[in-house]
């Protein structure tokens, strides 16, 4: 039974990928270039060689952690948008602390540092609609969305203005000190970051199967008046989560940082963006931990795999952003399945597919009745 | 009196697409689907637009594909989030990404980095309204705006006699509420939120038009800038009511255009001026929303 429910939650994360990708190939065709070899393209030059699939595991990393951060929030039905603004804030201060300490500081302590300021920035921007949503009853989906806004302009502001580096040609804050770097490791992307990143999966693993924090997030997820009424302090859960939510982000976005990008530019975070692919990843992944790490590598693997698209074929990689908007389309239908097939209790999961399935019915006579 | 007046003029300006949006978007809110997909109808609704006028020429055939492929948009979120019963919000996430990877695959494939009509002039669709146009500030104020601006603030009237003066109001008001009780009153419940979310795409897809082709000319990715956001946060504030939503949208526009026009004084820090709607936005949910539930005494979580 529990490898069928298993079974169930591959397939309702696997069919829409599918669709995606048969809707993606009409598109493909249409433009008059062959599907299959740009697809051929996309997955050959990301997971099958060595090299590719390192470099996929190097851009999965920061997307695990956002995916949890999501995913911590998400599953206790908080709608938390601040994830990409922690992201962001938290790789911005990274860098401009890593490139204002001395120079002479040794790797070990200097990353730590930065790590840590990327940490507390996420932590705090996710503090004030948490507060918001918990103590004030404000809806947190809109409240992070103008944040996130908002800062995206103030820390413009900051690149162009205060933290500029005015010797570079283009918008950006000065380069981190090599020393505050992580390295690459032989001639591959991927840098120790990975073990980092890795150790946090362990932890929210841990935290999430494991642990009452993650049950309790499962029992707000199912109804948060019931578990209130339970006895659970929920005001306290919102902001605990929206805590480890924000570490998470920040974790990523310094990361992120020390490991690719070493100063902050406008196009930091990319496009959609750390938080919002993290978004896609957790929907994808089912928010269960496993899941995202298995969507975050699927995912990194499609970005990379744009990227050869676009070198070795006439095919615009935005491609590859239509597909994903279609697999979230097609999530969205099976997300209902995917909540139910989930629980742990299996007789529970019978029980409410069977009350489920009776309601349905009793729905469609009634439709009946009324035509 | 320069700088006041064309603080005015740019209120309205910024304020209508928002308003648009809003009296979209009431009728998915009070039928109690959450309809965050405002923004990227908005923005199909605005590159459609642009991009059919620039292949065909036509203006009117250009504002009727922006408002169609808005409408399409419709379609496909109450397919999937009503008929199929999916989860509404990642429905919505999902038209927002695909808006926007569809406009920029086309625009690639285009070879181009945006769209512009060069064939007439923007300034051609200002309708100027003759005697009140030289009346000093209500002349900024009412005239000199293009046609979906009128619209805009005409639709705010309809919106709120469609929501609270006919049957149909009442019935997708009755549907937000308690869903059973339609059903059991034989209401097809389904059908009343199809109506409510493609009424909210109709007025998006104009939202649209008239941010991209009416007022500019042109479309860039990312031009809505989070405007169909700021409308649902407009209309969170004012709880679904059309009047009050409406003054939530125009105080939008009022900080917008403060940031615009004062942006001449401020020098190098005028990007911060671009803070303030979020801030206000961010201000004015919270003061709606501690000013509702002071008299709330039930023990509960946000069910308020």
């Amino acid at each position: 039974m529990e490898s069928n429910n298993l079974k169930k939650a591959v397939l309702n994360s696997a069919l829409p990928v599918l669709f995606a990708l048969i809707i993606g190939a009409i598109i493909i065709a249409y433009i008059g270039e062959d599907p299959l070899a740009t697809y051929a393209l996309l997955f050959e030059k990301s997971l099958l060689t060595p090299k590719g699939f390192m470099n996929t595991l190097h851009y999965a990393m920061p997307l695990v952690l956002t995916g949890l951060a999501i995913a911590v929030t998400f599953k206790a039905n908080i709608y938390n948008m601040a994830v990409e603004g922690s992201c962001v804030l938290g790789g911005f201060f990274a860098g401009i602390v890593g490139a204002s300490l001395s120079a002479r500081m040794d790797a070990l302590s200097m990353q730590a540092i930065c790590l840590f300021t990327g940490i507390l920035f996420g932590v705090l921007f996710a503090l004030l609609p948490a507060v918001l949503k918990a103590v004030f009853h404000v809806d947190e989906m809109v409240v992070t969305l103008m944040l996130n806004y908002a800062l995206q302009k103030i820390l413009e502001y900051l690149a162009t203005g205060v933290f500029r580096d005015t010797a570079s040609g283009y918008v950006c804050t000065p380069t981190i000190h090599a020393n505050a770097m992580f390295n690459r490791m032989g001639n591959f992307r991927i840098t120790p970051f990975v073990f980092i990143a890795l150790a946090a999966f362990i932890i929210i693993y841990l935290v999430m199967k494991h642990s009452k924090l993650g049950y309790e997030i499962t029992a707000m997820g199912k109804s948060a008046t019931f578990s209130e009424a339970m006895g659970m302090r929920t005001t306290r859960k919102i902001i605990i989560l929206m805590i480890i939510s924000g570490a998470l982000s920040g974790l990523a976005g310094a990361g992120w940082m020390m490991s690719e990008k070493f100063k902050y530019t406008l196009d930091f975070s990319g496009n959609p963006g750390l938080g919002w692919d993290g978004m896609l990843v957790s929907l994808l992944g089912g928010h269960s931990p496993m899941g995202i790490l298995v969507a975050a590598i699927l995912y990194a693997a499609l970005k990379t795999g744009a990227d050869s698209i676009n070198i070795y074929s006439a095919v615009p990689k935005e491609i590859v952003s239509v597909i994903q908007g279609l697999i979230i389309l097609f999530l969205a239908i099976k997300f209902v399945d995917e909540r139910f097939g989930v629980s742990g209790k299996i007789s529970e999961a019978i029980y409410t597919y069977k009350a489920r399935h009776k309601q349905t019915t009793s729905d469609q006579t009634s439709i009946q009745e009324e035509a | 009196m320069q700088l006041l007046s064309s603080i005015l003029y740019d209120t309205i300006y910024h304020s209508a697409p928002i308003i648009l949006c809003v009296i979209g978007g009431v009728f998915a809110f009070k039928a109690n689907v959450l309809n965050i997909a405002l923004e990227g109808m908005m923005g199909i609704g605005a590159f459609f637009s642009v991009y059919v006028t620039f292949i065909t020429g036509n203006l009117l055939l250009g504002f009727i594909a922006g408002v169609i492929v808005a409408l399409l948009f419709g379609v496909m979120f109450s397919l999937f989030g009503v008929t199929f019963k999916g989860n509404v919000i990642v429905v919505g996430l999902a038209l927002n990404l695909l808006a926007t990877a569809i406009a920029s695959f086309i625009l690639v494939q285009m070879g181009k980095s945006n769209l512009t009509l060069s064939h007439f002039s923007v300034a051609d669709l200002q309708i100027h309204i003759p005697y009140i146009e030289s009346i000093p500030l209500l002349g900024s104020l009412l005239s000199g705006h293009p046609f979906l601006t009128y619209v805009a603030f005409i639709g705010v009237w309809l919106t709120w006699m469609l929501m609270y003066r006919t049957k149909f109001g009442t019935y997708v008001r009755v549907v937000g509420e308690n869903e059973d009780a339609a059903k059991s009153l034989g209401l097809k419940t389904d059908l009343y939120k199809w109506c409510a979310v493609l009424i909210g795409a109709l007025c998006c897809g104009l939202a649209g038009v008239n941010l991209s082709t009416e007022r500019l000319g042109l479309y860039t990715n990312g031009m809505t800038a989070a405007r169909g956001f700021i409308a649902i946060a407009a209309i969170y504030c004012g709880r679904g009511d059309p009047f009050i939503s409406s003054i939530y949208a125009v105080l939008f526009g009022l900080a917008r255009s403060l940031a615009i026009n004062l942006a001449v004084f401020a020098g190098p820090a005028a990007g911060l001026f671009d803070v303030i709607p979020y801030i206000v936005m961010v201000v004015a949910l919270f003061v709606a929303s501690v000013s509702q539930r002071r008299h709330v005494k039930v023990r509960g979580f946000a069910n308020g």
